[in-house]
């Protein structure tokens, strides 16, 4: 099954996050988990590279972290998308979209 | 941007907190994963073992979290430094010495930038003042090297040049401000109305002279400046209008001149010799009349059209020299020379100080080569340990960006410490000050050489830092680790195997010894100097000027002001003689014109006779204990109605009359005046320094020649502040509107004339103080790096029965061997350069063999010491001991 599963390509795990992070705050587990779920199990999210990119986000203004008690009153750090990480998203996801679009473009062609 | 740079501040304060957080975060997730695999089915250990391993190492998850935090390179940096302070904690000897070579290098060269800098460099306090120049005329054929022009000539000079924009006429004058209860000397300067606008000056209050003000009868007016106005009338702000009495006449002020506004005597030499004026005054008639070629009293500057040069200003004025020389029967040396203003401020300085700067440039490039050569030692030391980081992982920019960390805080404290040297250094130069070095005292030192200085220090550090860095960084881990790290690259105790770090040794004592036989020479030349005998005895005798001018003092006022004065000031306690002279020895007051000689025909090609002329008391010689050689001095019985006498010096009687038959002879000023007898021959005086031999001196009796302004010396028995304090009394008794000022010992006078060879001797010692220790650094340096590392070496040749005695003189052998070299280099370098000194010199070759091996002795002696300690700790290795550590 790991075979199958698509490495990440760089850059990219920031969008994801981002976008895991648009409906609602969460904290890394969760975020982990459900960028599993969403991408079904495709793609491969190193949980590891998942807190780094956190931080890298949170320098960048993109997303917030606070510490809050959760389901289980267990507390945990969760994070949130400020409105900068929103518009950063609408940003990444266009370029995405155009990226993607040219890169078929090109191998419809080539 | 900010969110970014104020979230890495914060991570870089926080950062204990920030870590512990990571690891709750990653507790948490390891925990919560654990759970979900638990939950799957998984046996406890399992599921953790699962969680781990999805998560990926738990320690460089955190590491990576940090790295993204954006704070690696600060903390790295950080570390960096904690590790070279504890490194130089370690080797507390070797830090010293590099941090003292920079300090001293760096220190130095700050102080005398800022000297230079002040004196050569920093513009004049004028608007575009390369533009400005000063004019003398010059008749070096009869030696007059440089005189005062005329107003005559002035007039010729406006109206014939084609390469000034403004001309001004000036003449400094004293007189006499009779505003408070004693009158007070003042010193002036005439002028026509363009000399205030062409030095940029503007008037604070009222306004400065208006052009018309050059023509003949306009009100007497005058202009402050500001230090006078404070002075004199308490910053009265009412003054403009007021009238003041200046030698019995009222004035008007029409302006005062800011504060800022300087001129002074480095600026205007002036015929009265005034160090600053107190107020401006318009020209007074004798300067207004065009046809006065007589009068050369006056200086003459100008402003050169934009676009002259300074040489197409000298042509131009060359051709009305030439026309002046001609029609006005000039002798045929004469010329007028055009001077920059600032060659003219800076003049005679400037080879000292050039000197000066080649010197700290030498220390310079010698605390360079001490460093270099330290760091290199300590780089070399330290390759084990290197190895050993390396072979841990570091990797190799990390190494040399830790070495170079290393380094440049060493550059930093000696910067730091730099610049205390360079502080006291400018501190103790405005102490020894001498007083007529122009423009020192603006000394100080400015931010742009700060900057200098703390750039020079970082660029040490990263270039004498950079080339061992990279080299210590090359290391070979094997070989390095087996050696046992005491550097496989050196051959335990020979120097031949390190020939750059023999070659800085070499260089250190071969750049110190042209330096200390330059302050060698100097000082020879400044005991010279101090040994010439000046020609009176200048042991307790008080001086002062007085003034005695004014509307009512005829001549025959002044002969009895003056006889009255010698009669009560001879009388007074501490006093054992007294007597006053026109312009006194080693005082910028003047006095010099032509003279005729009976019998003498002077030969066709050779001009006028010029001798100095003074007007002297009968005691006067007597208080100076200037030597008759023949005939006798001057009488009480010498005067107006009794035939006109004078004496001459040695100087003068052995040229025209070298058979010691001079008394009797006849001679006269001009061919207008009668003819006076010589009746005494005296002793000759370094008028105008010790350096300087006089011109023939002419005196007449003051009762014959009454002069207003004369010096009174007094010969006391002590140099208490009392008798001059008694003296100055005793005179303002008899008059109190004659001013009396300028009150100083003759020892003084002699000191003060000796201020400019002091200082550039204490200069060039300094320097070549600290380039003796730098190099003494440097040997001791090289030479205990070499024992450090050939202590295997020396242990094995003891073990193997070498003498201790050996072992000393191998050492001493080594470390000689590059001083000699070093010193015979210097030696042939000193030879070549001290050639360049000789103006500074006197009574003293440039090649004078006394001070070249003294020097050279000194050095060998200071090397010899510098070796002694490295020498003395390689005796007393324990071969045991060496050995087992190896």
């Amino acid at each position: 099954m790991a075979e199958e599963r698509i490495e990440l390509p760089q850059g990219t795990l920031d969008l994801l996050i981002l976008k895991a992070l648009a409906l609602e705050s969460m904290h890394g587990w969760a975020i982990s988990e459900r960028l599993q779920q969403i991408s079904r199990e495709a793609l491969q999210v190193q949980q590891g590279s998942l807190y780094p990119a956190l931080h890298r986000l949170e320098r960048r203004g993109w997303i917030k972290a606070h510490w809050a008690t959760s389901e289980n009153n267990r507390r945990a750090k969760y994070y949130t998308l400020t409105p900068r990480g929103r518009k950063q998203l609408e940003v990444e996801i266009t370029a995405w979209r155009k990226l993607t679009v040219a890169v078929a473009h090109v191998l419809d062609i080539a | 941007m900010l969110n970014d740079l104020l979230y890495r501040l914060r991570a870089l304060i926080h950062r204990r907190e920030m870590d512990a957080e990571v690891d709750d975060e990653l507790r948490d997730h390891l925990e919560r994963e654990t759970e979900k695999y638990r939950r799957a089915g998984f046996t406890p250990t399992e599921a953790a073992r699962r969680a781990h391993l999805a998560l990926g190492g738990r320690e460089q998850v955190k590491q990576q979290s940090r790295d993204s935090r954006g704070t690696k390179f600060v903390e790295e940096v950080h570390q960096d430094f904690r590790y070279a302070l504890r490194s130089f904690a370690r080797t507390p000897g070797l830090t010293l010495l590099i941090v003292l070579s920079l300090a001293i290098g760096i220190g130095a060269n700050t102080a005398i930038f800022s000297i230079t800098s002040t004196l050569l460099l920093k513009p004049l306090p004028y608007p575009s003042p390369d533009r400005i120049a000063m004019l003398w005329l010059r008749s070096p054929g009869i030696g007059i090297p440089q005189d005062w022009p005329s107003p005559g000539q002035y007039r010729d000079i406006v109206t014939q040049n084609h390469v000034f924009e403004d001309t001004a006429l000036a003449r400094g004058d004293n007189l006499i401000l009779t505003e408070h209860a004693k009158a007070v000397k003042v010193d002036v300067i005439r002028t026509t109305a363009s000399l205030l606008p062409m030095l940029g000056a503007r008037p604070m209050l009222g306004r400065i002279f208006l052009p018309e003000e050059d023509q003949p009868g306009k009100p007497e007016t005058v202009v402050l400046t500001y230090g006078f106005w404070q002075r004199e009338f308490g910053s009265d702000p009412n003054i403009v209008g007021r009238s003041i009495t200046l030698n019995g006449a009222p004035h008007t002020v029409v302006g005062v001149l800011p504060a800022k506004f300087r001129l002074n005597h480095e600026v205007i030499p002036t015929v009265a010799g005034i160090d600053k004026p107190d107020l401006f005054l318009p020209p007074e008639a004798e300067a207004k009349d065009p046809g006065n070629y007589g009068s050369e009293n006056y200086n003459i500057l100008a402003r050169l059209k934009p676009g002259v040069t300074m040489s197409q200003a000298q042509s131009d004025i060359a051709v009305i020299a030439a026309r002046l020389r001609q029609e006005k029967h000039r002798d045929p040396s004469f010329t007028i020379s055009v001077v920059p203003l600032n060659d003219q401020v800076v003049g005679n300085v400037r080879t000292a100080v050039l000197i000066l700067l080649g010197g700290v440039a030498l220390v310079l490039l010698i605390a360079c080569t001490n460093v270099a050569n330290l760091l290199l030692s300590r780089a070399a030391v330290r390759q084990r340990e290197i190895a050993i980081r390396a072979a841990l992982g570091a990797g190799r920019v990390r190494v040399v960006r830790q070495l170079l960390t290393e380094s440049i805080s060493l550059s930093l404290m000696g910067g730091v410490a730099g610049m205390a040297v360079a502080a006291l250094g400018i501190f103790i130069t405005r102490k020894i000050h001498p007083g007529n070095i122009p423009r020192l005292d603006e000394l100080g030192i400015d931010l742009r050489v700060l900057g200098f200085t703390l750039a020079i220090s970082i660029l040490t550090g990263i270039i004498f830092g950079l080339a061992p860095a990279l080299r210590a960084s090359r290391v070979d881990l094997v070989t390095n680790l087996k050696a046992g790290g005491k550097g496989s690259s050196v051959g335990g105790l020979s120097i031949r195997h390190d020939k750059l770090r023999g070659a800085l040794v070499i260089a250190e004592l071969a750049i110190s010894l042209p330096l200390l036989v330059g302050a060698g020479l100097l000082v020879r030349s400044f005991v010279r100097l101090a040994h010439v005998p000046p020609g009176f005895n200048p042991q307790h005798v008080l001086s002062m000027n007085v003034a005695a001018y004014g509307p009512h003092f005829q001549s025959t006022q002044r002969i009895q002001f003056y006889q009255q004065l010698t009669e009560r000031v001879s009388h007074l306690p501490g006093v054992t003689a007294t007597g006053a002279v026109s312009a006194l020895p080693l005082t910028p007051s003047v006095g010099w014109g032509g003279v005729l000689i009976e019998g003498y025909v002077p030969p066709a090609n050779e001009p006028e006779l010029q001798v100095d002329l003074r007007v002297a008391t009968p005691t006067y010689f007597s208080a100076m204990q200037i030597p008759l050689i023949r005939g006798r001095m001057f009488a009480d019985t010498d005067t107006r109605n009794m035939p006109s006498v004078a004496i001459i010096d040695q100087a003068m009687a052995n040229r025209f009359w070298p058979h010691g038959d001079a008394v009797g002879k006849r001679i006269r000023r001009s061919d207008e005046t009668p003819w006076t007898t010589v009746v005494g021959v005296v002793g000759v005086v370094k008028e105008y320094g010790l350096d300087t031999d006089a011109r023939m001196v002419v005196y007449y009796p003051h009762a014959q020649v009454p002069a207003g302004t004369m010096y009174v010396v007094a010969r006391t028995t002590n140099d208490s502040a009392s008798t001059a304090d008694a003296i100055v009394h005793a005179i303002n008794a008899i008059d109190p509107e004659v001013p009396v000022y300028d009150v100083t010992t003759m020892q003084q006078r002699l000191q003060d004339s000796m201020a400019r060879q002091r200082f550039a001797m204490t200069m060039l010692g300094g320097f070549a103080g600290f380039a003796m220790i730098l190099a003494a650094i440097g040997i001791y340096g090289v030479m205990s790096f070499l024992v450090t590392q050939g202590t295997a070496d020396i242990a094995i040749r003891m073990a193997l029965g070498a003498h201790r005695a050996s072992i000393l003189s191998l050492v001493f052998q080594q470390g000689m061997r590059l001083a000699l070299v070093g010193l015979v280099v210097g030696f042939a370098g000193a030879l070549a350069l001290t050639r360049m000194m000789s103006s500074l010199l006197f009574g003293v070759t440039p090649t004078d063999p006394l001070t070249f091996f003294s020097v050279f002795a000194l050095l060998l002696l200071v090397a010899l010491f510098a070796c002694l300690f490295p020498a003395g700790r390689a005796m007393r290795i324990d071969p045991m001991v060496a050995l087992r550590t190896e």
